[in-house]
């Protein structure tokens, strides 16, 4: 078809419903505040992993949906989460990203969170323990029985990530939400303790679902000049989308043909425990974090959505906690080769989605986005767009390819 | 100090200058003539966030000299990156061979797409704060890199750092 006129440009495609989304779904603003009260309030998000706070007294802070977070370490070994916010007058109770209360703080004691405002005290289970001049000011009718921190529901699981959410009742256990997904590399993952020994961070402007989209597809390996040529192949060709339920999709392994790419070396020697050679599988979960175990390393990428068109992509790698230091190194390389900040992959990513980012602005013209690709849900197929969008619809009641419209099941099942 | 340990000091900022400018005009292969046969470099950080000292990027001569030939089949964000640094010490061993030095190092990122290339080409943005931490060997007077790490204090690095730094 030559160039097409504002009509034929802004016509429905010759698909079905269910296989395009209206780009507003990226770009509106109360979209957006609708999908934090929606789906990221009542979701479990990983925030972190538990080796980030691996001794008793170790802290770690974080947001879900602007609401600040703070995971600690009991004495008892238990991680839990807490509303990082201060019961007296809302002060941010711990400021720096990560630390240990074991030493004491210019306004409190060891082995407690203090408030330096006005150095209220809670211990590592969200008790407060003290007020400062409790009797003086509230006599016998406040006290600080009943001024515990806001509990958060919080789980170490799969690997070793430590789950949170806001909701005091979430529609499902973390279990029945991610079990699933992640039964293609837990017996790898879970097999001893891992480490993270990557971090870094991305904040660009773009929505936080074309984040995801980028990793729940494999098309754009024609983006990737490392990917066409460690990887073409049949057997290439032959891993498959498959979508769970709550919209996860997990993408089938194949054997990595990595010394395909001048400089680069077979991840054989090196595999996770249980993991077999240069396989590498990928779990995309619902509504926006990515699992990744490439052979001899775990990458996660951890999304905090901060606007209809801005979005932090928190990088992490990992490896097992018992490495060598030979063996750390082997995997730090192998992580850093593709994924690593100065890798050869992750910043074509980057410019990916920072693109269309730039295209869809708020108030710039609805665009349909395709999600049409149909190749019997194998790794070219874009069933697993599909079948995100279609949980998402159903948690915010709105077609994504009409997102005015209240939801109803696509024309296409989504697979 | 002796006129030939000034002399080495002299040549070992040389190198790290011109390295500074070899690398800012993407000159991959004339950089990595500053450097030894046996050359080492590494991008590394502290994470405050996760408690570990981190390699981002570690690479001998041969891979270096590999990726940089490589770099045109990957696709790019072409806004270069400039360097501005400052050697703030440079020690040179009892033998006079072999000297460290440390060099403080701002890059900026000069947008040329940016995200809206309309808006954005022409400015700078602030890229990334850290030092080089150099080695070197001193032959005839001419300091060549022995060793290179890059010590950064960012850890948000957005796109366009697919670069040696
Ligand atoms: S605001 Fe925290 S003690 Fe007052
Ligand atoms: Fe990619």
């Amino acid at each position: 078809m030559p160039a097409r006129n504002q009509k034929q440009w802004m016509a429905d495609p010759n698909l079905q419903r269910g296989e395009w989304v209206d780009s507003r779904i990226y770009s509106d603003p109360e979209i957006f505040e609708e999908e934090l009260e929606k789906i990221f309030k009542k979701t479990w998000i990983p925030v972190c992993h538990e080796s980030e706070l691996s001794e008793p007294y170790d802290f770690r802070t974080t947001t879900i949906a602007r609401e600040p977070v703070i995971v600690a370490r009991g004495p008892d070994n238990t991680v839990r989460a807490f509303l990082n916010v201060c019961p007296h007058r809302g002060m941010m109770i711990e400021r720096r990203p990560a630390g240990s209360f074991l030493e004491g703080q210019p306004s409190g004691n060891p082995k407690r969170m203090t408030c330096m405002f006005h150095a209220w005290q809670f211990d590592m289970k969200g008790n407060c323990v003290y007020i400062s001049r409790e009797k003086e000011g509230y006599q016998d009718r406040l006290c600080k029985e009943n001024t515990g921190l806001r509990r958060l529901r919080c789980e170490v699981a799969m690997g070793g990530f430590v789950w949170v959410c806001l909701d005091d009742k979430p529609e499902c256990s973390l279990e029945e939400w991610a079990g699933k997904p992640f039964d293609c590399i837990r017996e790898s993952i879970d097999a001893e303790p891992l480490e993270v020994f990557h971090y870094h961070k991305a904040i660009i402007n773009t929505n936080y679902k074309l984040w995801h989209d980028t990793n729940s597809e494999f098309y754009h390996d024609f983006m990737h000049y490392h990917n066409r040529v460690t990887g073409f192949n049949d057997e290439y060709f032959a891993r498959k989308n498959i979508g769970f339920e709550h919209g996860h999709v997990n993408v089938t392994s194949f054997e990595v043909n990595y010394d395909e790419y001048e400089g680069f070396e077979s991840r054989e020697e090196l595999s996770f425990p249980k993991f077999p050679p240069n396989q590498w599988f990928m779990i995309d979960l619902f509504p926006g974090m990515n699992f990744n175990l490439r052979g001899s390393a775990l990458r996660c990428d951890i999304m905090t959505p901060l606007g209809p068109n801005k979005v932090m992509i928190e990088f992490r790698g990992l490896g097992v906690k018992a490495d060598t230091p030979e063996e750390r190194q082997t995997r730090i390389e192998h992580h850093n080769s593709i994924w690593g900040p100065f890798g050869r992959n992750l910043h074509e990513d980057l410019i990916g989605v920072t693109g269309q980012g730039a295209t869809m602005n708020d108030g710039s013209e609805p665009r349909r986005i395709l999600h049409g690709r149909h190749e019997d849900n194998y790794i070219h197929d874009e069933v697993g767009l599909r079948h995100y969008y279609d949980e998402w619809g159903k948690w915010m009641d709105r077609l994504p390819s009409d997102p005015m419209q209240k939801y109803t099941a696509p024309a296409v099942a989504a697979e | 100090m002796s006129a030939n340990g000034n002399g080495a000091v002299e040549a070992v900022k040389d190198t790290i200058y011109r390295s500074c400018l070899l690398l800012d005009e993407e000159k991959w292969s004339d950089w990595l003539d500053l450097c030894d046969d046996g050359f080492q470099y590494s991008i590394k950080a502290w994470s405050p966030e996760i408690n570990y000292d981190m390699t981002y990027f570690s690479a001998d001569h041969k891979h270096l000299s590999t990726m940089t030939e490589q770099l045109p089949k990957h696709n790019t964000d072409h806004s270069p990156l400039k360097r501005h640094s400052t050697v703030y010490t440079v020690d040179v061993d009892k033998d006079g061979k072999t000297a460290t030095a440390i060099t403080s190092l701002v890059v900026y990122q000069n947008m040329l797409d940016g995200e809206t290339s309309h808006l954005d080409s022409g400015e700078n943005h602030l890229f990334l704060v850290g030092k080089y931490m150099d080695k070197l060997k001193i032959e005839n007077g001419q300091a060549k890199f022995l060793e290179r790490e890059v010590r950064l204090e960012t850890r948000r690095l957005d796109k366009g750092s697919h670069w040696p730094i």
